[in-house]
């Protein structure tokens, strides 16, 4: 008979049992601790905004979210008979873009999408644009494309899909500038209360932790 | 009405800065002269502003007249709100 219960098979059980709490804790630490490390260099929590897209710009050329890769970009959406957020929120980037390329050089990539399809075609778009920073693209689709586009950036807009392109009507839009790391990637949205001054030190702060990253600024 | 009809070109009528500029000088304006007639509501002042509101009505598309004119009914009623709250406020205090 196979006696189970020997002093020797008592002690192996024990061994076995304290260094398997030593194992497991010791290991549960160290996961910890790379948690930890992970944490302070990434930013947690992303929200995943953004996405794929393809749209005409303001030059009647195509663009798609393959484009915005390997810049900083800002991404804003309106549209040109906006009567004064629109113009506000674009004369802000304009101001943070002269203050930002002045700094950092041509590293940034401002893009204006419009949210009504109906009305803002590339002339519209490029005549409207002339009043704001030179490098601004300026981006719309067709009504199928928008709804895409907004709904990869979570944003809400009004237009009607059968809206009259010769109608006056306003457009009811989320107010967000979006800014993209150079892979493309969300890192922040400013809401029409965060000041110049507040975009250029949040863009300032990304910038220096993607160059802490990968040792150069785009 | 505005530069939508005034364009000559058909497909472009971005409103431009100065397009801009020109119709919140004259909503300005309009709504300067509707304070002092102690007006809130666009359209009940009577013969009040007549000049005033053709000159709005010339230089601003009529989707951004309706747009002002309701939010300057809203920020009214906010700023009379406001006034309420920070009353019960300083009620509550004592």
């Amino acid at each position: 008979m196979i006696q189970a219960f020997t002093p020797t098979a008592a002690v192996v059980f024990v061994l076995a049992g304290v260094g398997l709490y030593y194992y497991f804790r010791q290991e549960k630490a160290r996961l910890a601790e790379e948690r930890e490390k992970e944490r302070g260099l990434k930013s947690y929590g992303r929200p995943n905004i953004g996405g794929p897209f393809s749209l005409i710009t303001h030059d009647g050329k195509a663009f798609t979210s393959e484009n915005i890769l390997g810049k900083w970009s800002m991404i804003y959406f309106g549209f040109t008979n906006c009567p004064d957020i629109c113009p506000a929120e674009l004369d802000k980037m304009t101001a943070v873009l002269d203050d930002m390329q002045k700094q950092h050089g041509d590293i940034f990539l401002p893009v204006f999408i419009s949210v009504d399809p109906a009305r803002d075609t590339p002339s519209q778009m490029s005549e409207y644009l002339k009043d704001f920073h030179p490098s601004f693209i300026g981006l719309a689709g067709g009504y199928a494309e928008t709804k895409a586009v907004c709904k990869a950036y979570r944003v809400y807009f009004s237009t009607p899909p059968n809206a009259d392109p010769k109608g006056d009507y306003l457009v009811d839009h989320s107010i967000f500038i979006y800014l993209m790391d150079p892979s493309g990637k969300f890192v922040d949205a400013f809401g029409q209360n965060v000041g110049q001054e507040e975009v250029e030190f949040k863009i300032n702060e990304a910038i220096a932790n993607w160059q802490k990253e990968t040792g150069k600024k785009v | 009405m505005g530069w939508f009809s005034s364009s000559t070109k058909e497909d472009v009528s971005a409103p431009t800065r100065e397009n801009r500029k020109r119709c919140w000088e004259t909503r300005d304006a309009y709504f300067a002269c509707l304070d002092s007639a102690g007006v809130v509501k666009a359209g009940e002042e009577g013969k009040a502003c007549v000049p005033e509101k053709k000159l709005y009505e010339e230089n601003c598309a009529k989707s951004w007249i309706d747009y002002f004119n309701q939010r300057r009914v809203i920020a009214e009623a906010q700023k009379d709100r406001l006034a309420r709250a920070s009353e019960q406020a300083q009620a509550a205090k004592k």
